[in-house]
């Protein structure tokens, strides 16, 4: 396994020498550069322009420059950003990164929990009004256009109802005169979450450990405390009302990632149980005389899941690939806005650094689905 | 024979039906049999004659088209088939358990062996504690021959014996009064299958389980078995003691069988295979469905159906029964 994983990581860092290359110079052959981007400002006289040209170094030769910033990025310096000048790019990154990781690893976890769920109910019980209604709702959602549908989302429940806000990332009214940065607020609600997280899945261990005897209804009212203490935490803090305007701004970004992702899930999930079911496993544990829902959860979907889990990395990706769109959609400051923005102003380093930073998530997911299987699937062994 | 306090299981004129594409499929015809606490019964016949759909009507494991369309199933007197779900369901394993047909597929593969044993047990409280339900797996194990040891491996790291071994296990772990053995040994070599159907028999009367043998291989049912029923398209055409039946087959089919199979004890013969192929199930022949294919077929057999010719508790549903002692019953 550790010789497994190390000959991962040189091929990823391989993979990400070519990614950097390929976005270098695919961003290079856009016609101009950044100081073109004030080509139209009469306000800026063209001995500014050539200067920015020096400062930045875009008068060198395109070789000179890929290598020099070749040579920056393994040595772990992503430059300065030309368009939040002087603000590093990592910066910039360490800013947006959380909040597109949040929106999304939210958005993916909701729709494949979703998924998962209602695929294998109508794997179950088919032919029923309900496979009907679930299958086709879920595939026009699938294939929905994103932005038109994000549009939708928007309009009947931010305009019309006025339910959400309609965009960006938190209210400036609600935010007046508050003496903490969002940032501040917002690491700090990702701690908060980290923190429950990992104290739902140590409860969850510490139950296993105890054999099954124990039952799993302990658990739920466990997992609530711990979510009840961290949420009344935050309410006696001060600044409880402006992490609920962070949340409130997610909600609506959120909910519509799920509706247009989770059919993918459910339709798979249920594919793939069509097939579990008729295995030779599944009729064993009913002849043992298995309540009806273990043997759907425990042992049909159980191993339904295997190849829904791989799906889940790759529909992660596509998450964030598409980030650009939703986040442009929904003003949300996030790194898919970020990319946009800096494309169009050719701020070179902004550009990869967000590019580096995708690639990067792509390679670690697959390693993780890897690593996930060998868990989820014990005759996978990596030598 | 059969002492009817005794009696364990009596199948009473089970009739079922598939409702396929093609129309309905009368899978199993007014099939009746009586099986004593503590005794094997073998079942056997060609593939599709409706062996294994008998023994998932025991157990109540039908697919979703099945219908049965007449009798009972009687477990101590009870009828199963009119039982609900759950208690269907409680009794599943408890009374009746079974080893598949296709034992290689039937562990979980996610799963460790002894996991998917103590499953069973925790479902319907045989042990009441952890760590007796770890000491029955491995006192099991150690009955069917495999290391306790074994019970912490995936099933994907047994042998196809080893695995069978477990499912054997597995069907005893809650001491069920009757085990369906359905092609138990088929997937095996002959080495393997000898020696675990030779424990399965050691095994089964220190705990006075009744087995249903289920095999095409009448070799393997003559060696385990008291009693045996033969099937054809759907139907029970002769049954007997087994030593009776095999040595003096009463219906032309059974001889046929019979003479099908080579014989390593007894003396050299010819081997004759059947000609022709089982009858389609959705479109019999009249009278009796194997005429087409028996050498002894009259007029009579091409019209109508043939009354049993019984001598005590052996009988065989045949115009023309190849032992004369069987008197025909009106």
């Amino acid at each position: 396994m550790t010789g497994y994983l190390v000959r991962r990581t040189g091929q990823m860092v391989l993979t990400l020498f070519l990614i950097i290359t390929f976005t270098f110079f695919l961003v290079q052959a856009q016609p101009g550069d950044y100081a073109s981007f004030y080509v139209l400002n009469p306000d800026l006289p063209p001995e500014v322009k050539d200067q920015i040209r020096t400062a930045f170094g875009l008068d060198k030769p395109v070789w000179q420059q890929y290598l020099i910033h070749l040579k920056n990025t393994f040595t772990g310096n992503l430059g300065v950003s030309f368009g939040n000048f002087p603000r590093p790019v990592l910066d910039v990154l360490a800013e947006r990164v959380p909040r597109t990781l949040v929106l999304f690893l939210t958005a993916t976890a909701v729709s494949f929990y979703i998924g998962f769920f209602l695929g294998k109910a109508i794997a179950w019980r088919r032919g029923g009004l309900f496979e009907y209604a679930a299958t086709i709702s879920g595939a026009m959602l699938f294939t929905a256009f994103t932005p038109a549908f994000a549009l939708m989302m928007i309009w009947a429940f931010a305009f019309k109802l006025g339910w959400f806000p309609v965009g960006k990332f938190l209210d400036p009214l609600v935010w007046r005169g508050a003496d903490v940065s969002a940032n501040y607020v917002f690491g700090n609600m990702l701690l908060s979450a980290a923190a429950f997280i990992t104290f739902a899945l140590l409860v969850m261990l510490c139950l296993k450990r105890f054999g099954r005897r124990v039952p799993s209804v302990v658990a739920f009212p466990v997992v609530l405390g711990g979510a009840l203490v961290i949420v009344a935490v935050w309410a006696l803090s001060g600044i409880g009302g402006l992490a609920l305007d962070i949340v409130k701004h997610m909600v609506l970004p959120v909910a519509t990632l799920t509706l247009i992702s989770f059919a993918g899930t459910m339709l798979l999930t249920r594919n793939s149980m069509l097939e579990t079911i008729r295995e030779d496993y599944v009729m064993a544990a009913r002849a043992k005389g298995l309540p009806d829902k273990q043997v759907r959860d425990r042992h049909a979907a159980r191993n339904a899941m295997l190849p829904i889990v791989t799906s889940l990395v790759y529909s992660l990706i596509f998450a964030i690939d598409g980030s650009v769109i939703i986040e442009s959609v929904f003003s949300w400051p996030g790194t898919g806005l970020t990319l946009l923005q800096a494309v169009r102003s050719e701020d070179l380093p902004l550009v990869m650094g967000a590019m580096l930073f995708i690639g990067t998530l792509s390679l670690l997911a697959h390693v993780i689905v890897d690593v996930l299987y060998v868990y989820l699937d014990p005759r996978i062994r990596y030598q | 024979m059969t002492d009817r306090s005794d009696s364990l299981l009596k199948v009473d004129g089970l009739s079922l039906s598939y409702q396929t594409r093609q129309g309905e499929l009368q899978a199993v015809r007014d099939v009746s049999f009586e099986l004593a606490r503590g005794s094997a019964l073998g079942l056997v016949g060609e593939s599709g004659c409706g062996k294994t759909t008998v023994a998932n009507c025991l157990m109540r494991l039908l697919p979703d088209n099945a219908r049965i369309s007449a009798g009972r199933v009687l477990l101590d007197g009870q009828d199963v088939l009119l039982l609900t779900e759950e208690e269907m369901r409680l009794r599943r394993w408890r009374r009746i358990s079974m080893v598949f047909q296709a034992a290689m597929n039937v562990l979980d593969p996610v799963y460790r062996v002894g996991q998917q044993i103590i499953e069973a047990i925790e479902t319907h409280g045989v042990e009441s504690t952890d760590i007796g339900a770890r000491e029955r797996v491995a006192r099991l194990f150690r009955m069917v021959g495999l290391d306790p040891q074994l019970m912490e491996r995936y099933p994907h790291e047994f042998s196809g014996g080893m695995r069978q071994r477990a499912v054997i296990a597995m069907a005893l772990s809650c001491d069920p009064d009757l085990m369906i053995a359905d092609e138990p040994t088929t997937a095996l070599d002959v080495i393997v299958q000898d020696r675990i159907l030779r424990e399965l028999k050691a095994i089964q009367q220190p705990l006075g389980m009744s087995i249903i043998y289920i095999s095409h291989d009448i070799a393997v049912v003559a060696e385990v078995t008291d009693v045996v029923g033969v099937m054809y398209a759907g139907r029970l055409v002769e049954m007997g003691d087994t030593a009776d039946v095999f040595r003096a087959p009463a219906h032309p089919y059974t001889a046929a069988l019979v003479s099908s199979f080579p014989s390593v004890s007894g003396e050299r013969r010819p081997l004759t295979s059947l000609p022709g192929e089982p009858p389609n199930l959705s479109d019999l022949p009249p009278g009796c469905p194997f005429h087409p294919r028996c050498a002894y077929a009259t007029d009579v057999c091409r019209t109508e159906y043939p009354p049993r010719a019984a001598s005590g508790s052996r009988w065989a549903a045949c115009w023309h029964p190849l032992d004369a002692t069987l008197v025909p019953q009106s």
